[in-house]
Order: structure tokens, then sequence, then C-alpha cells
């Protein structure tokens, strides 16, 4: 029976490393009191805190979940195949809007940062759905 | 493309989950190269052959 290596891996240490320094500059944030200042985001110190916790989180879950898992050369060629399908799905949407804004009397309007939350997401469920199908077929 | 991967891997008797082990790639993996979906790279070509105890990558793989 092989002997199970316990001990964390040299990428895993590099990440939880990344993650107490932006924990600590988020800290660093709350302590210089930037909250309205820093490119007009509020409370940036406090998201960083935040973010750096769940980044510990997820390191921590990959460490015990996800370490047996095999990426092999078909999930990187599906992987691939459906990022240029989300690329060209992003293409035609952006000219179907771009269409649809010049058939409009009124022009399309939206906040800047709903857009690019609909954007990532969108584009996001496109390439799982495109990478899921695609997985049936190769 | 056509593969006898099916037909040597029963001749040695190891299965689908065996023979990924052994080139290390996911038992999805082979079952899309003994239907003919998936083409390997010559690497894995070249692994799966040496798995099977073939001496060249045209006795188990047909293009």
């Amino acid at each position: 029976m092989k002997k199970q290596n316990k001990n964390i891996p040299p990428r895993e240490i590099a990440r939880y490393a990344f993650a107490i320094f932006v924990i600590l500059l988020g800290l660093y944030f709350d302590y210089l009191d930037l909250s309205d200042s820093f490119l007009g985001f509020s409370s940036v110190g406090s998201w960083l805190v935040y973010v750096g916790f769940v980044m510990i989180a997820a390191i921590t879950l990959q460490l015990f979940y996800y370490n047996k898992r095999v990426v092999d050369e078909r999930m990187i060629f599906v992987a691939n195949k459906a990022m240029r399908m989300t690329f060209l799905a992003l293409v035609v949407f952006a000219f179907l809007i771009i269409v649809l804004d010049g058939i409009k009397t009124t022009t399309i309007t939206i906040p800047y940062h709903l857009f690019m939350s609909y954007l990532i997401c969108g584009l996001m469920i496109v390439y799982f759905i495109s990478y899921k199908i695609l997985l049936r077929f190769y | 493309m056509k593969t006898k991967i099916t037909f040597y891997r029963n001749k040695i008797g190891i299965t689908q989950e065996d023979l990924g082990k052994l080139v290390g790639v996911t038992r999805q993996t082979i079952i899309s190269l003994e239907q003919g979906k998936y083409n390997p790279s010559l690497e894995l070509a070249s692994k799966i052959t040496k798995a099977l105890k073939r001496k060249y990558i045209e006795e188990v793989f047909k293009v």
C-alpha cells in the first residue's frame, strides 16, 4: 500500500500566503480608513478581509476534496472548445445588442456595474452549459 | 478514428478504469476513445499502445 503524502503542496502554501496577504492588506486599508476614497469602492478593507477568508476556505476545501481529481487532455480540449463557443456567443450577443440599440428609438441605458454583473454571469453560464454539452460529443 | 482498444484491453484482461489509471486519463476518456468520438494526441496514443502491450501505434489506432 502506498504511503500517503500528508505535506501541504508548495502551490497551496503560496495560495495560503496570498490569502493571508489579502487579509492583512484589508486590515491595513481598514486601519487607514480608505473607505470612500479608494477608487469609489466603499469599505474596501472589509471586503478584502472577507475575500481573504473565502480564499482560505476554498483552498482548504480543495486540499481535502479535489486533490485526487484527474484533468486529462480530453477535458482541456473540451474546455478550449467551450471557451471558443463562449467567445462566439459574446460576439453574436454584442452584435444583436448593437442592432437592437439601432432599431429602438430610445437608447438602451443600464448602470455599468449591473451591465458587468450580467455580462460575467452570462458568460459563465454559457461556458458551463457549452462545456457540459460538448462533453457528450467528445 | 477507428480503434482496437476494446479488443486489446479485453485480451490482456483490464478494465477501462485500469487502463485510464495506467495512462493517466479518466474512464470517460477511455470510453470516448473506444467509441471513436475523440482523437487522442500522439503522446496519449503512444501511452495507450504501451499499456496495451503493443509495439506500434498503428496496431491500436487506425486512421
